[in-house]
């Protein structure tokens, strides 16, 4: 064969190549392995949320998925691995609310622009927890003890100025009292210094305790749903205390910013078949998540709205200039 | 419990608790893959097995992972995980004497025993025993922090301003990411991959493995000097078991209570084991020069940790270490959650992982006697070639830790440091122990005390950390009072000579 021909061979193979690959991408996204990228280590919530949506994805939309785990940077090197792929949809990153605090903070040199947020799909409120022989019976106990005493309780909770302290501070803010915090590294660990006496008190969701949440050992004195959650229904919200507190933790996933619409329509046809299976309904149920389903702009929206007022809360909290 | 017995003794049991078993060694041998990443990598096969066999296999992967670590700590001066850095002081250095075959089956049936007495913990004494590590405040983990640390000055060999210099440079590095308490970045010079501090897994890597490699390439391309005697059967002797079962008891002990601790687990039982039965020994000075016993102490610890940190899990419902966490994943797949619910909602699969961990020790026995001459091909090897290889795995490790190239070369320069390092006449073990200790003792004094409001007292008030508070100044000053009544006796027998 003469290089002639080779090169015309090639030249055919190559176009007809071509042709298929944007027939396929007209016909349906994704025509090859997505990937998953969670931006914390295996074996957390969120990569649990990641592995099984993945599984989900495979199974119900026809994809073929492969979750990678690329914590550190509170986020940051994930979201850097995302943004060094093409704008195309392949790397979708699997993200919490977190997104918001590590910005505001700094600790993410991103803007929120950078990403196309696609949808939140699971929230988990906040509560405030104490022990089975404490003597506080509601919110308003806590409030009036914390207003005659600002250090009467020994109050924390998971995390340094993220949601749970935020949520604290609000609730600070709304009730006019003063409280100190106590972080811890894990949110097991929260469970076990409310039960071991070393916190009186504790803002933690509700599922980091469960076990002893659902025994009894642990009570909810108020948890910060809009309306009581399916999952404890004798736990009464703080707006039904009178204290207009609500708020949740979001697990979600968007794309590079810049990836086409009709590629961002496919994923979210994907998604409404993941959140309309059976499956995923267990899932969440045993999770004891609520299944939300904030898409496109209300996410962003929800994500810039999250991202002002927490700005305020660190600078008053002494955590930002 | 008979339902239990069925699903461990059926043929798919014994086939998920042998194949868990080997997969585990594997993963814990090689340097940056440990029981946490191997249990998450296992956990997609094991998505469609019944969820008994999912965690007998995953179980028996946590615990022979904790092994195998050992196995190129001794071999490569390369420890496969954290836990198993203690191992490397005597079970390299029993390699450069030939005697790699003894290291490895002191190894093996210390683990299996540790193992076998922390799984016997969670299997009796789960309640009383969870009920303990909810006394445990952060006044009290930072106390049992300090207590670790005042090993620093006896981990030093040769001088011991050397070892406190390598301790305070352990301590220092782990001030580096976010400030725990304040959220303030700490020397990370906008580094976003220093946020959450240097790995410790680089440190350890870079500090045994990749200087020993820079050692080993020195020496030339000679043939190994050390003669390797034939690797037998794992049993050891009568005479051995004689010589070491005391501290294999005591690194059990103190590996199954130190495990149940949320936050503390191997990568610290495994020093205090080492350094407890190095006090206690006669022989201190063999210690750090191919003791046996400063092998069986880290491996019987490490093992022991498995069934301690399983038991808040089992008990309370909330995991004790970064493994069980992932375990925790593992059973929410499959529609259950851990916790005291779990034994009337799923009692078989209770059943399965309290007596499975008790077969997941015979498992490791026979899985690990019957790799012991695969690995002794290893010693096989010309110097050039394994220095070349320790680098290999220690680059692989270090990029698997998070898909960064940044760990490779924190890795890298470590390995640098460690070799200059060894040049002055510094141990490793010190920087190594401090900064596994360094992140408890700062975050758990800083929390105490936001706890306390300021106050000091709490650190004398809360029992548990009073105690340990005496047994770290005890430990500070008995060496002191011996080295007092050593010179008061030569004085003594001077005088009466003259």
């Amino acid at each position: 064969m003469s290089s002639h021909w080779r090169k015309a061979l090639a030249a055919a193979a190559l176009s007809m190549a071509l042709g298929m690959a944007s027939a396929a991408r007209a016909e349906e996204f994704p025509a090859h392995r997505v990937t998953l990228v969670v931006w914390s280590g295996a074996g957390g919530a969120l990569d649990t949320y990641g592995r099984e949506l993945a599984k989900l994805l495979d199974e119900k939309a026809g994809w073929q998925t492969k979750v990678e785990n690329r914590p550190g940077g509170s986020g940051a090197i994930g979201m850097a691995y995302v943004f060094s792929q093409p704008a195309d949809g392949y790397h979708i990153l699997v993200h919490t609310s977190t997104l918001t605090f590590a910005i505001a903070r700094g600790l993410i040199p991103y803007k929120l622009n950078q990403l196309r947020f696609v949808r939140a799909m699971q929230g988990e409120p906040s509560s405030l927890a104490v022990r089975k022989d404490s003597k506080l019976k509601s919110a308003k106990d806590f409030v009036e003890t914390m207003k005659k005493n600002p250090q009467a309780l020994r109050v924390g909770g998971y995390g340094t100025g993220g949601f749970h302290q935020y949520m604290l501070y609000q609730f600070m803010d709304l009730a006019g009292f003063k409280s100190g915090w106590i972080p811890y590294d894990a949110s097991g660990k929260v469970a076990l210094a409310l039960m071991g006496n070393h916190l009186d008190a504790a803002m933690m969701t509700p599922s980091s305790g469960l076990s002893q949440v659902e025994s009894g050992d642990i009570r909810l004195l108020g948890v910060s749903t809009e309306k009581r959650s399916d999952y404890f229904p004798k736990v009464p919200t703080f707006k039904e205390q009178s204290y207009d507190l609500d708020g949740f933790v979001w697990r979600g996933v968007s794309v590079k910013a810049g990836t086409p619409d009709d590629v961002v329509a496919a994923i979210q046809r994907a998604l409404d078949k993941v959140q309309a299976s059976d499956e995923w309904k267990a899932f969440m149920k045993r999770q004891k998540q609520e299944d939300i389903s904030i898409k496109d702009a209300a996410f962003e929206g929800l994500a810039e709205k999250q991202l002002t007022k927490q700005r305020k809360f660190l600078k008053e909290a002494g955590y930002s200039k | 419990m008979i339902d239990a017995f069925g699903v461990i003794f059926s043929l798919a049991g014994i086939g998920c608790l042998l194949a868990g078993t080997a997969i585990g060694v594997v993963v814990g041998a090689l340097p940056g893959l440990g029981p946490s990443i191997g249990i998450s990598l296992l956990i997609p096969f094991t998505y469609n097995m019944p969820p008994e066999l999912s965690m007998l296999m995953l179980v028996a992967l946590y615990m022979a992972a904790e092994y195998g670590g050992s196995v190129s700590a001794i071999l490569l001066s390369t420890p496969g995980t954290a836990a198993a850095a203690a191992t490397t002081l005597d079970g390299y250095a029993m390699t450069q004497k030939g005697k790699a075959a003894e290291a490895l089956a002191i190894s093996l049936s210390a683990s299996c025993v540790g193992g076998l007495v922390g799984a016997l913990a969670l299997l009796v004494l789960a309640k009383p025993l969870a009920s303990l590590a909810l006394q445990f405040g952060p006044a009290a983990y930072f106390s049992v922090g300090l207590f670790g640390l005042t090993s620093v000055a006896s981990l030093s060999t040769g001088s011991l301003v050397k070892g406190l210099l390598a301790g305070a440079m352990g301590l220092a590095i782990t001030t580096i990411g976010i400030d725990p308490i304040s959220g303030t970045p700490r020397f990370t010079f906008g580094v976003t991959e220093l946020y959450e501090g240097i790995p410790f897994l680089t440190t350890l890597i870079g500090l045994f493995a990749v200087s020993e490699a820079f050692v080993l390439a020195e020496g030339g391309q000679g043939e190994r000097r050390t003669a390797m005697s034939e690797v037998r059967f794992a049993l050891l002797s009568w005479r051995q078991w004689r010589e070491l079962w005391t501290t294999i008891a005591s690194g059990s002990v103190i590996g199954t209570l130190l495990g149940i601790l949320p936050g503390v687990g191997g990568s610290i039982a495994c020093w205090v084991s080492y350094d407890f039965s190095r006090r206690r020994g006669r022989n201190a000075l063999t210690f750090g020069k191919g003791d046996p016993a400063g092998v069986a102490a880290p491996e019987s610890a490490n093992n022991a940790t498995v069934g301690g940190a399983l038991i808040p899990l089992m008990a309370l419902g909330v995991p004790g270490s970064p493994t069980t966490a992932v375990l925790v994943g593992a059973l929410v797949l499959h529609g259950l959650r851990p916790g005291p619910e779990l034994f009337s909602s799923a009692p078989v699969l209770v059943n399965t992982v309290l007596w499975g961990l008790l077969m997941t020790v015979v498992a490791l026995f026979l899985v690990g006697s019957a790799l012991l001459p695969v690995w002794s091909r290893v010693l096989k090897l010309p110097n050039s070639v394994i220095a070349v290889g320790i680098v290999i795995l220690a680059m692989l490790g270090a990029f698997a830790l998070r898909n960064l190239m940044f760990d490779v070369y924190t890795t890298l320069a470590f390995g640098v440091l460690g070799y200059v390092l060894k040049k002055f006449g510094f141990s490793m073990a010190p920087i190594v122990l401090a900064m596994v200790l360094g992140y408890l003792v700062e975050t758990n004094y800083r929390t105490a005390l936001v706890t306390s409001h300021g106050s000091y007292a709490i650190f004398v008030t809360s029992p548990l950390s009073l105690l340990f508070l005496v047994l770290s100044a005890a430990s500070l000053l008995f060496p002191l009072f011996r080295a007092a009544a050593e010179q008061r006796r030569s004085k003594l027998s001077q005088v009466n000579q003259s």
